[in-house]
């Protein structure tokens, strides 16, 4: 159990809840990307079996870097911010338990890239998902929707920066179920319960396995 | 589009962006053009086939990125001739709308392109087609260099001061 300014987390029995706490469109902030990481090491040490990730409101999961924080970088303080992001997103990558989304509503730019690294979601009706990174002269997400969609609908996502409604994003595989926003955080603690109940060690193979498998793999068979 | 033309492959210049617009049949080098540009939509009278294709193993291979093993096997194997629908559920196309919305629709989605920065557009174009081909690591190390690329263009800094001023931005290229 823990917190800091924008972020939340505590144990629900064997699943880790992490929530964001930036209102109203929980922009993603510093606070956000280090309480992620000490969350699931705490989750860790605690042996959580699975954890669900969600924004606090109705409103947002997570909107995002915060534009005013990306306008001042420079170009000696880009790679940190770069590096920052991929810290938190590879930790959610490379965690052994299986992060579920719940996508409780806008997941858009660098939270989309949050919700995508996570390895199930579920969203509220209220969920809407859009790559804009383009719309902004910027790049996000390309390489999760290219594994996760395929090319063909990751150009159509990534070349428009168009909005992904929640009917839609079920169609295409990017949720694995919608339900009303009442129901989201039961339904989300639903499936990480199940993951929760799945013997781990198994679990965290199949995690890793799905994670390399499209990977290039050299002739010699190093990826 | 008139009548006997039933699949144009239209590219946005400044952006280098391929738009496939499919209204009749698309079959074999037709369907091959289609399969390579970036953006599909079809009117609901569209239908596909893979027979007649000058290059079917390559075919067969970008449909496979393109939407995956089991779509692209379901399309190259049986050689089937399938509808609109199934070109949307397969995602072959993105986007189907009535034949006497399809003028508008192509308008719309191309004057939404052209409205977009084209460094970007570019740079996006470009990484999803190399993502295949590297790891997770060397592809966001890709994705961050244009990243670092990109933040520093007049385009970016236009987005953000309009998206402040509330206002639409104009892009440059720059």
């Amino acid at each position: 159990m823990g917190s800091n300014a924008h972020t939340r987390w505590w144990a629900e029995g064997p699943v880790g809840v992490i929530v964001l706490d930036n209102p109203p469109m929980n922009v993603l902030s510093d606070d956000n990307r280090r309480g992620i990481r000490e969350a699931l090491a705490e989750f860790r040490d605690n042996d959580a079996r699975a954890v669900v990730l969600t924004g606090a409101g109705e409103r947002a999961f997570c909107g995002g870097a915060d534009l005013k924080e990306e306008e001042e970088l420079t170009t000696e303080t880009v790679g940190k911010f770069l590096q920052r992001g991929d810290e938190t997103f590879r930790a959610l990558r490379e965690c052994e338990r299986p992060i579920v989304a719940a996508v409780n509503g806008w997941a858009m730019g660098g939270g989309l890239v949050l919700a995508l690294w996570c390895d199930v979601r579920v969203g509220s009706t209220r969920a809407k998902l859009g790559a804009v990174g383009v719309k902004v002269g910027l790049m996000a997400s390309n390489v999760q929707l290219s594994r996760l969609l395929f090319e063909g609908r990751a150009r159509d996502l990534l070349l428009t920066g168009r909005t992904v409604e929640a009917d839609e994003a079920h169609r295409v595989g990017l949720l694995s179920s919608v339900v009303p926003p009442d129901r989201l955080m039961d339904e989300a603690l639903g499936w990480a319960r199940d993951i929760a109940a799945r013997p781990p060690d198994v679990v965290a193979a199949l995690k890793r396995s799905i994670n390399t498998a499209l990977d290039p793999v050299d002739v010699d068979g190093c990826r | 589009m008139t009548p006997e033309h039933s699949w144009d492959v239209r590219l946005i210049e400044a952006a280098e962006i391929e738009v496939a617009v499919v209204t009749g049949a698309c079959t074999g080098a037709a369907f091959e053009s289609v399969i390579d540009a970036d953006l599909r939509l079809a009117g609901d009278a569209a239908t596909f086939s893979c027979a007649g294709a000058r290059d079917p193993i390559g075919c067969a291979r970008r449909l496979t990125r393109l939407l995956g093993e089991a779509r692209a096997k379901e399309i190259m194997l049986g050689e089937r001739t399938f509808g609109a629908a199934d070109a949307l559920r397969l995602g072959l196309v993105t986007r189907v709308v009535p034949s006497s919305a399809i003028a508008d629709a192509v308008r719309s989605l191309e004057d939404g392109l052209r409205a977009l920065p084209p460094l970007a557009l570019r740079a996006v174009r470009d990484a999803v087609r190399a993502t295949r081909d590297l790891t997770p690591r060397a592809a966001l190390e890709l994705e961050h260099q244009q990243f670092r690329r990109l933040i520093a263009t007049a385009d970016h800094k236009a987005a953000v001061a309009a998206f402040f001023a509330r206002r639409e931005p104009a892009f440059t290229g720059e």
